[in-house]
C-alpha cells in the first residue's frame, strides 16, 4: 500500500538522515489517539468477561465463570426476544420516518434561496437538543395535566390519548421525539448530497421535457442513494443503541414495551445488580452494530471517493 | 450576634422554662423557627457534649453521598452545630432523586473510597449487605466508646429499626436477633390516605375504611370533579410501584410477595386467589379512575397532582401529602389524612413502609469518624430539631413523636396527620421478603400491574405468568 | 424550473410551513414555558396570555430556588460551567490527539493504517455503557474517579473518533503536490505541517471541532456514572429540580433553555461547518 498510494507525502530532502524515523513518524503521530482508545478497550475486555460469568453484585459468593450459559439462557428468554424486537423495531420505524420526512425536506428546501437556507439552519436547533433534554421537553408538552400536546389532543377528539403512557402509543411517542431529534441529520446530509449532484443530467432531462416525477425516480434517487445508504446506517446503528430518550421517558414501561437493549442492560447493572446478564446484552448488541459499522464505513468510504472525485 | 438569644436557650437549658416557651420567646426577638432551632440545637449540643468525646475525630472530613430531599436540607441546615461539636468538617454530593440509586451503585460496585455515609432505603442494603459494600452497625451502636451514652438507640420505633436489619439469609425474617443492622433509620413514611377534603366536603363523600370503598370513592370523586380523577398510586415501571399503598393494601390481606419453605428455598405467592381478588379491584381502581398517565407516575407525579387538586385522593406515602399541603401548592391548607386498612377484617392498618436510612460504606477510610457523624445525624437532639423547625418528618423516634411541639405544629395544620400516625405506627414495618433478588421481581410485578391496566393480560393468567417467572430467576440465582 | 404553478408554490409554502411548526414549536412553547409561573402553567386550558416573568432565570441563576419548604441552593450555574469545561477540554484533547492521527492515515499510508483508522472509528458505535460499566472500577483503581481528567478522557470515546474521520478526510483532499514543493523548497516535515498542511484542512479542523463539541455537550450518561455531584454537566443537572415539594416546571424550562442556548448559538454562529462536519466529511456543502 506504502508504495501504489499515489498521495503519500513524497521523502523529504534529508532522507538519510531520517530513514529510520520516517518509518516511525505514522506511528508516532497516531500513536497518542491509539493509545487514548486503547485505554478503552481495557475495559471492553473487561465486559467480554463479565459476560461469561455468572456474577450479581448482590450474591458475591456465588460468582463464578459459566461460560456461555448468559447467551445460551437467553434462547429460552422471552424478555431478551422482547428487547431484540423492541430494539430493532425502533430502529426500523425511526430510521424509515426519518428517511423519508428528511428526504421530503431536502427536497423541498433543494433550492438556494434565501429562505430556504435559513429554514435549512433553524431545523437544526432540534439536532442542537442533547436528547435526554429534548425527552423532558416532550414530557412536559404531553403531561395530561397542562402539557399543550394533550391539550391540543383533546380538542381534536382525542382526549384519550396518553402518549409515552400508554402501551399502545409509548412506541409511537418516542418515536416522535427521535424523529424531532434525528431528522435534521437526514434532511442535511441529503440536502449536501442534492446540492452536489452534477447540473448535466437534470438540464438534459428539463430540455428533453421528460416528466419529473421520471427523473426523480430514474435520476435524482439512483445518484441520491449513496447518501441515502451512509445515512441510513449511521442512523440505524445509533437508533438501535438509544438510550437517552427512552429511558428519560418512560424506564423502558409500560410494560415491557420500550425495554431497548441499553435501558435493559443500565437496569440489570444498575437496579437488578445483575452484571453477567448486563454485560452479555451489551456484547450482543455490539456484535449487531460491529456488523452494520463495518458496512457502513465501507460505503462511506466509496462516498468519499465519489465526492472527491466530483470535487 | 445572638446574646439574648443565647441567654433564653441556656435559661432552657437549665430548665427554667419550657420548649414552647423557649419557641415563643425567640420568636418575639424576631428569630425565624428554623434559626430557633439551631440556636436550641446548639444548646442541646453543648449539654451532649458533657458526656461524651465528641472531639475525638476533631481534625478528620468525612463526605457524604446524599439524596435531594428535605431530609438532607434539614440536616445541612443543622451542620455548623455538628462541625462545631467534634471540630471535624463534613463535605457531601447531592443527586436529584432520578439518578441517587444509579449514583450510589456506581460509587459502591466500584469500590469507591469517596464517600464515608451515604443515605439508601432499606431495600437496597438488602443488595449492599452481601454485596460487602455497607457496614453492620451493630458494631458501633453497642460500643459504649464510641457511641454517646445518650444516643437512646431503643428510642427508634422498633418496627423501623428492625425493618433496617436483616441476617443476609435470603427470606430471613427482619430484625431477627442474628440480623446485621445495615443502616440507621432517619426518617419514613407511612402508605396512608391523603384526600382533598375540599373535594369531598363539596361532593358529600366520606372517607373510606376498606378496599373496596376505596374504589367506590375513587370512582365517584371523579364523576363529581369533572376534570381530575378518583386516586393517585404510583404506576411507573419500577420497584416503587409495588412498595407503597399497592403493598400496604396486599399486606392487609394477608398476601406475601414470596413464601420461604423449609428447606430455606423461596417461592413466589403472589397468585394465590385472594392475591387474585386484590389485584382484579386494584386494576380496575386504576382503569376506572386513576390518573390517565398513571404508567408514568413516580411519587412525584402522584404528590404534585394531588397539590395542584386534579386528584381526590392519594393511598400513597403520608409525607407526601405532608409535603403537599404546604404552601406554593393550590390546594395547601385542603389535605387531610386517614389510617387505611384496605381488609375490612384487619384488626389495624399494616402499612408497608419506606425508610429513609444513613449507612456506612465499607470501603470508607475513616470509619470512627464517620459514626460520629451518623450518630448525630440519628440522634435525638437533631431528630427533634429537624421535626420542630424543618420538614424532617416522620421522625423515628418515640421521644419526637411525643414532643408536644411536634405534635401541635402537625396537628394544627396537618389534619389528622398524628391520629393517623399513631393508629398505623404499631403495624408499620418492611412487608417485602429480604432477598438479593428484590429489584428484580418487583420491576417485573410493575410491568406486570402495567399490563394489566392495560388489558394486555388478564389478571390471573399475568399473576401465573410473573410467578412462573419470578421461580424461574429464583431457581437461576440458587434461591428457588 | 422557471415558472412555477402557483398551486405548486402554494403546496410548497404549506409544507414548509408544517415543517418549521413541528420542528419549531416544542423549542417555542418551552421558551414561553420559561417566562412563566407555576401557576399559569398549570392553568387549564393553556394559554399564551399572561405576564411574563423572569424569575425562572433569577432563580437559576442566582442559585436560590424558593419552594413552599424554603430556599433551596440550587447549583445550575455550575452544572453549565462543567459543561463548558468538558466539552472545550475534551474537544481541545481531541484535536491535539486526532489531528496528527489523521495526518498521519491521510498521508504516511503504512502497514496497518487502514486496520487502526477502522477500529478508531467503530469505537464510535461501541454501545457506550459496554465501556462505561467496567469503566466505574478501572477509574476507582487509577485514581480517575470523580476528577474532570478521568472524563475529558473518557469524552475522547466520541470526540476522537469523530475529528479523526472529518479531518482525515480534509487532509486527504489537499492536493500532496503543494507540501511537496514546500518540503523541496528545504523545509522540514514538522515545518510542511503546520504551515501549510495545518491552514489548509482548517475548515475541516473547525467543522470537526464543532461536531464533536455538540456531541459532547449533550452527552448525558457518561458523567451520570462516572463523575460526582460537583462535576455533573448540564444534561444531568436539568434533573435537579424534581424535589419532594414538588416540581417547578418553570425552573425546569428555564433550565432546558439555558441548556439548549449555547450549542444553538454556536450553530448559528458556525452552520457551514457544522453542516459540513454532520456529513462526517464525506459531502462538500
Amino acid at each position: 500500500m506504502t508504495t501504489t498510494h499515489t498521495q503519500s507525502l513524497p521523502p523529504g530532502p534529508r532522507r538519510h538522515r531520517f530513514r529510520v524515523s520516517r518509518r516511525m513518524l505514522p506511528y508516532l503521530l497516531s500513536l497518542p489517539a491509539l493509545l487514548t482508545c486503547i485505554g478503552i478497550l481495557i475495559p471492553f475486555l473487561t465486559a467480554v468477561a463479565y459476560s461469561l460469568q455468572r456474577y450479581r453484585l448482590s450474591q458475591p459468593w456465588a460468582r463464578q465463570w459459566n461460560w456461555g450459559q448468559n447467551y445460551l439462557n437467553f434462547l429460552s428468554d422471552p424478555a431478551f426476544w422482547n428487547t431484540l424486537k423492541v430494539s430493532v423495531t425502533y430502529a426500523l420505524v425511526t430510521v424509515v420516518v426519518e428517511l423519508l420526512l428528511g428526504l421530503g425536506i431536502a427536497l423541498l428546501l433543494q433550492r438556494r434561496s434565501r429562505l430556504n437556507n435559513f429554514v435549512s439552519i433553524m431545523l437544526l436547533m432540534p439536532l442542537m437538543t442533547a436528547p435526554a433534554l429534548a425527552a423532558l421537553m416532550w414530557k412536559l408538552m404531553t403531561n395530561p395535566g397542562f402539557g399543550i400536546l394533550s391539550y391540543l389532543a383533546g380538542l381534536i377528539g382525542l382526549g384519550d390519548f396518553r402518549w409515552a403512557s400508554d402501551p399502545q402509543t409509548a412506541m409511537l411517542t418516542v418515536v416522535i421525539v427521535d424523529v424531532w431529534v434525528y431528522t435534521p441529520f437526514i434532511m442535511i446530509l441529503l440536502l449536501a448530497g442534492l446540492r452536489s449532484l452534477p447540473q448535466q443530467p437534470f438540464e438534459a432531462a428539463a430540455l428533453d421535457g421528460v416528466p419529473r416525477l421520471f427523473v426523480f425516480w430514474r435520476i435524482t434517487l439512483p445518484m441520491l442513494t449513496p447518501f441515502l445508504l451512509t445515512a441510513t446506517l449511521f442512523r440505524v446503528i445509533e437508533s438501535i443503541q438509544q438510550f437517552d430518550i427512552i429511558y428519560a421517558m418512560t424506564q423502558g414501561g409500560p410494560g415491557d414495551r420500550l425495554t431497548v437493549f441499553q435501558v435493559e442492560a443500565y437496569l440489570n447493572f444498575f437496579q437488578s445488580t445483575n452484571v453477567g446478564r448486563s454485560a452479555a446484552l451489551l456484547m450482543i448488541l455490539w456484535a449487531i452494530t460491529y456488523a452494520l459499522s463495518n458496512v457502513f464505513i465501507k460505503n462511506w468510504l466509496r462516498l468519499r471517493e465519489r465526492s472527491r472525485g466530483n470535487a | 450576634m445572638y446574646e439574648k438569644e443565647k441567654g433564653l436557650v441556656d435559661a432552657f437549658m437549665r430548665g427554667q422554662m419550657s420548649r414552647r416557651g423557649l419557641i415563643r420567646g425567640l420568636g418575639a426577638l424576631g428569630v425565624s423557627t428554623a434559626t430557633a432551632g439551631v440556636l436550641v440545637n446548639l444548646a442541646a449540643t453543648r449539654a451532649l457534649a458533657a458526656d461524651f468525646d465528641w472531639k475525638k475525630h476533631a481534625g478528620t472530613t468525612v463526605k457524604l453521598l446524599l439524596n435531594k430531599h428535605p431530609y438532607t436540607d434539614a440536616m445541612i441546615a443543622n451542620l455548623e452545630n455538628f462541625k462545631e461539636l467534634t471540630g471535624m468538617d463534613v463535605q457531601y454530593d447531592v443527586f436529584p432523586e432520578d439518578v441517587y440509586f444509579d449514583k450510589v451503585t456506581a460509587a459502591l460496585s466500584s469500590g469507591s473510597t469517596e464517600y464515608d455515609a451515604f443515605m439508601t432505603g432499606a431495600y437496597m442494603t438488602w443488595t449492599y449487605g452481601p454485596a460487602g459494600w455497607a457496614e453492620d452497625l451493630n458494631q458501633w451502636i453497642h460500643d459504649p466508646e464510641k457511641t454517646n451514652p445518650l444516643y437512646a438507640w431503643e428510642d427508634m420505633l422498633p418496627g423501623v429499626r428492625k425493618s433496617c436489619a436483616w441476617n443476609g439469609v435470603p427470606g430471613g425474617a427482619l430484625g431477627s436477633d442474628d440480623a446485621k443492622q445495615w443502616c440507621i433509620p432517619w426518617g419514613y413514611e407511612q402508605n396512608n390516605l391523603t384526600y382533598n377534603k375540599r373535594v369531598f366536603d363539596a361532593n358529600g363523600l366520606s372517607v373510606p375504611t376498606d378496599l373496596d370503598g376505596l374504589v367506590e370513592t375513587a370512582a365517584r370523586a371523579k364523576a363529581a370533579m369533572g376534570s381530575g380523577y378518583g386516586v393517585g398510586v404510583r404506576g411507573s415501571r419500577s420497584w416503587a410501584t409495588i412498595h407503597p399503598g399497592f403493598l400496604s393494601g396486599y399486606a392487609s390481606f394477608d398476601q406475601k410477595d414470596l413464601t420461604v419453605g423449609a428447606d430455606g428455598k423461596l417461592a413466589a405467592a403472589m397468585n394465590t386467589d385472594v392475591s387474585k381478588e386484590f389485584h382484579r379491584k386494584w386494576v380496575q381502581m386504576i382503569q376506572d379512575s386513576g390518573a390517565p398517565d398513571w404508567s408514568t407516575h413516580t411519587w412525584y407525579q402522584v404528590g404534585t397532582d394531588l397539590g395542584a387538586g386534579k386528584s381526590a385522593m392519594i393511598f400513597d406515602a403520608d409525607i407526601l401529602g405532608y409535603f403537599m399541603n404546604g404552601p406554593g401548592n393550590a390546594e395547601a391548607g385542603n389535605l387531610a389524612f386517614a389510617p387505611f386498612k384496605a381488609n375490612p377484617a384487619a384488626a389495624a392498618p399494616t402499612p408497608n413502609i419506606w425508610i429513609w436510612s444513613l449507612a456506612m460504606s465499607s470501603f470508607s477510610t475513616r470509619k470512627d469518624a464517620a459514626w460520629h457523624f451518623l450518630q448525630w445525624a440519628s440522634g435525638p437532639e437533631h431528630g427533634l430539631f429537624g421535626a420542630t423547625a424543618m420538614d424532617f418528618v416522620n421522625p423515628v423516634r418515640a421521644s419526637v413523636w411525643a414532643d408536644g411541639a411536634f405534635r401541635d405544629k402537625l396537628s394544627k395544620s396537618y389534619s389528622g396527620y398524628v391520629e393517623m400516625h399513631d393508629v398505623s405506627a404499631p403495624g408499620a414495618s418492611i412487608k417485602f421478603t429480604p432477598q438479593p433478588l428484590f429489584f428484580d421481581l418487583t420491576t417485573e410485578w410493575a410491568a406486570t400491574l402495567q399490563k394489566m391496566v392495560a388489558r394486555e393480560v388478564p389478571v390471573d393468567e399475568g399473576l401465573d405468568r410473573l410467578a412462573e417467572s419470578v421461580n424461574g430467576q429464583l431457581k437461576e440465582a440458587g434461591l428457588g | 424550473m422557471h415558472a412555477t404553478p402557483t398551486i405548486e408554490r402554494i403546496l410548497r409554502g404549506t409544507a414548509i410551513a408544517l415543517v418549521c411548526l413541528f420542528f419549531m414549536f416544542p423549542i417555542a412553547w418551552i421558551m414561553l414555558m420559561s417566562i412563566q409561573t407555576n401557576e399559569t402553567i398549570l392553568r387549564v386550558p393553556p394559554s399564551v396570555v399572561f405576564a411574563p416573568t423572569f424569575e425562572n432565570y433569577q432563580a437559576l441563576i442566582t442559585g436560590k430556588l424558593e419552594t413552599a419548604a424554603g430556599t433551596l441552593e440550587i447549583n445550575f450555574m455550575r452544572n453549565l460551567w462543567n459543561s463548558l469545561l468538558l466539552s472545550t477540554s475534551s474537544v481541545a484533547l481531541g484535536l491535539v490527539l486526532g489531528v496528527p492521527a489523521a495526518y498521519a492515515f491521510a498521508r504516511l499510508k503504512f502497514r496497518g493504517s487502514e486496520d487502526i483508522a477502522f477500529t478508531l472509528l467503530s469505537f464510535r458505535f461501541a454501545p457506550p455503557l459496554l465501556v462505561l460499566l467496567p469503566l466505574t472500577i478501572y477509574f476507582q483503581q487509577l485514581g480517575l474517579a470523580n476528577t474532570y481528567g478521568g472524563l475529558i478522557w473518557v469524552y475522547q470515546l466520541i470526540v476522537l473518533p469523530l475529528i479523526l474521520w472529518i479531518v482525515r478526510g480534509y487532509f486527504e483532499d489537499i492536493p500532496a503536490d503543494i507540501e511537496y514543493a514546500y518540503r523541496i523548497a528545504g523545509h522540514g516535515f514538522w515545518a510542511t505541517f503546520r504551515r501549510i498542511a495545518l491552514p489548509l484542512a482548517g475548515p475541516g479542523i473547525a467543522a470537526a471541532g464543532l461536531l464533536a463539541f455538540i456531541f459532547a455537550w449533550n452527552n448525558f450518561v457518561f458523567a451520570l456514572v462516572l463523575a460526582s455531584a460537583d462535576k455533573q454537566p448540564v444534561t444531568v443537572g436539568a434533573l435537579a429540580f424534581v424535589t419532594a415539594s414538588g416540581i417547578q416546571y418553570g425552573q425546569v424550562a428555564a433550565g432546558i433553555v439555558l441548556s439548549i442556548a449555547p450549542t444553538f448559538a454556536l450553530a448559528l454562529y458556525a452552520q457551514r461547518y457544522l453542516v459540513e462536519g454532520l456529513s462526517l466529511g464525506a459531502v462538500k456543502g
